[in-house]
């Protein structure tokens, strides 16, 4: 599922608008886009005042369009469409300043990934009163990937259409078994604690700020019935993981204390190259299984004298882990030594003639694991 | 909220509270899918139902919201009943605890819901006469003195279920002529306990 619909025509799909306004009858609508844009830099940025306006301005440009020239007689759903475009447009104009601008949202946004990053250690479906016949990892790994999805996008609708697959492959789900097993029909006792599980296994980025930025800057007349519904149950959910403590999860609060400050722990030594702004985009994988990865000296690249068949999916993800670490690593000693105007091939030979120890063939060896590392991370997506 | 558009339209949003197990969404279930020959649109999802109702004086369109009934997401229910214009407190009729469950459901809404918002106490699972721990008449008496609209219904037999959400559109307020002041909306209430109070007899 991809948010941006292919399939729409031309005349419906956002650059079909943007033509549109380069025609000179739409000098108008040009002009009055921009000094919309331009009004900003009067206000200091505020979110709820910069969505009054950006929402006043939509209703405005609507009563506009549906008595211009250049729509005359068009369907509703172009003049619609021409708003969406409109959207879109405005708010990837106005992105920077509305979108997680405020220090309390960046703070909050960091505290609940911060979170989630030790709720993946310990916190199982059951915890959260899953059905055990719904339990289905490798279903939920579609609603996480559409999850993750939200930062590629800068339009609230857009934004708002990862939040909405996520939820529909779990709906799909849910259908699915009770119309396979004749069970009583699943509702919300079911979908939103999955829905808390794939949001604690996503670790989605900047959750609180994208919540925030749909709900004020989506139109409001689309942020209605099945939509408002969805991107409500999100909200809850990152209610939930913000208020959690023991008994939310029906365990002792000493119990969920100790298993948060082991999850603390493993992170810490678990990746000890890893620093904070990194430790963002860690895929969760890596963490949950940092202690594995570094058992020790030996042990840290522990797939060197494996075999491609041999390999499980765990060990699949794991190796992506290991993969995603590695070239981060490289990445940053690259830049370091660019800073120190050191060239990289003339170190690798030097470092080679110094300690004649290590034999040019594990270093051929270590260029063909990078290989295997992207072959793998390629077979991960076609599962 | 329920609000009016052309021609008497209403769009009424009704949330579905109750405990686990209780049949939340089999009922809705049964009401959505018992409609199709009826009318036109609807939407079944697992946990969001829509479902237009063609009444004599008024069509209306339920956006039926359901909410998870454990109590470890208990404190969420308040994002999901703000603004509804209609609720269902669902109970089962083999368990005491659901009904004792409904009735902090209804205690809350009383003291934190939209105080105009029709309210429907459902006694599901009734089918399940020989398991039955909640009397008839206890649940009703309870319904009477907190103003509810009381029925028991089975999804399983679908007794009484198009029932509930018929009534429901049937209480949810009408818009008025512009001219009217807002309050007016509520003046045909004491005909609503009227009718309320024979769901027992």
């Amino acid at each position: 599922m991809d948010a941006s619909a292919a399939a729409t025509p031309l005349h419906l799909d956002f650059y079909g608008f943007l033509n549109r306004l380069r025609r000179p009858g739409a000098a108008d609508l040009v002009g009055a886009v921009k000094s919309f844009l331009v009004s900003f830099s009067l206000y200091a940025p505020d979110a709820e005042s910069d969505s009054r306006r950006v929402q006043d301005f939509l209703l405005t440009m609507e009563r506009t369009i549906k008595q211009h020239p250049l729509w005359a007689n068009a369907p509703d759903e172009e003049i619609d469409s021409a708003i969406e475009g409109l959207e879109k447009y405005v708010m990837t104009k106005l992105f920077d300043r509305t979108f997680g601008s405020s220090t309390e949202d960046a703070k909050l946004d960091v505290e609940i990934s911060e979170k989630i990053r030790l709720l993946q250690h310990f916190v199982k479906p059951d915890h959260l009163d899953v059905p055990i016949d719904l339990q289905n990892e490798a279903s939920w790994l579609f609603a996480v990937k559409e999850l993750q999805k939200i930062n590629a996008f800068k339009a609230p609708r857009e934004k708002l259409l990862c939040i909405m697959n996520c939820c529909q492959v779990i709906n799909n789900l849910l259908l699915n078994v009770s119309m396979t097993t004749n069970s009583a029909p699943a509702g919300a006792d079911e979908f939103l604690p999955i829905l808390i599980y794939v949001t604690i296994k996503a670790n989605p980025p900047q959750l609180h700020s994208n919540l925030k930025y749909v709900q004020l800057f989506r139109r409001r007349e689309k942020l209605v019935s099945e939509m408002e519904y969805y991107l409500t149950n999100l909200f809850s959910a990152e209610m939930f993981i913000t208020n959690i403590n023991g008994s939310s999860l029906s365990m002792k609060e000493s119990e969920f204390q100790k298993s948060m400050q082991a999850a603390r722990f493993a992170n810490e030594v678990g990746d000890p190259y890893s620093v904070p702004e990194l430790a963002k985009v860690d895929p969760p994988i890596m963490t949950r299984h940092g202690k594995e990865i570094h058992l020790g000296g030996s042990n840290k690249y522990p797939f060197m004298e494996r075999d491609a068949e041999d390999l499980t999916r765990e060990d699949v993800k794991m190796l992506l882990g290991l993969y995603k670490q590695l070239v981060t690593k490289y990445t940053r000693l690259s830049e370091a030594l660019r800073r120190h105007s050191l060239d990289e091939d003339l170190l690798i030979h030097t470092a080679r003639d110094l300690t004649r120890r290590v034999p040019s063939k594990s270093i051929v060896k270590d260029k063909g694991a990078f290989h295997s590392f992207i072959a793998s991370g390629r077979a991960l997506k076609c599962f | 909220m329920a609000s009016a558009g052309k021609n008497n339209s209403i769009n009424a949003k009704l949330v579905l509270l109750g405990d686990m197990g209780a049949g939340k969404s089999s009922l809705v279930l049964r009401f959505v899918k018992g409609q199709f020959l009826e009318f036109q649109e609807s939407t079944i999802g697992a946990a969001f139902f829509s479902q237009t109702l063609a009444l004599s004086d008024a069509t209306v369109k339920f956006e039926i919201w359901d909410t998870a009934g454990q109590e470890r997401y208990h404190s969420l229910a308040p994002m999901y009943y703000r603004g509804a214009a209609a609720a269902i407190i669902v109970y089962d009729i083999t368990s005491t605890e659901s009904f004792e469950r409904a009735k902090k459901w209804v205690q809350e809404l009383q003291k934190q819901g939209n105080p105009n918002m029709v309210m429907a106490l459902a006694g599901n699972k009734a089918d399940l006469e020989e398991k039955r721990k909640v009397a008839t008449e206890e649940a009703c008496t309870y319904a009477e003195e907190n103003g509810l609209f009381f029925i028991e219904t089975s999804a399983k037999t679908a007794i009484n279920v198009n029932d509930i959400f018929y009534e429901i559109a049937r209480r949810l307020p009408r818009a008025q002529p512009a001219q009217n002041p807002a309050g007016m909306v509520l003046s045909d209430r004491p005909a609503e306990r009227l009718q309320t109070s024979s769901c027992c007899s």
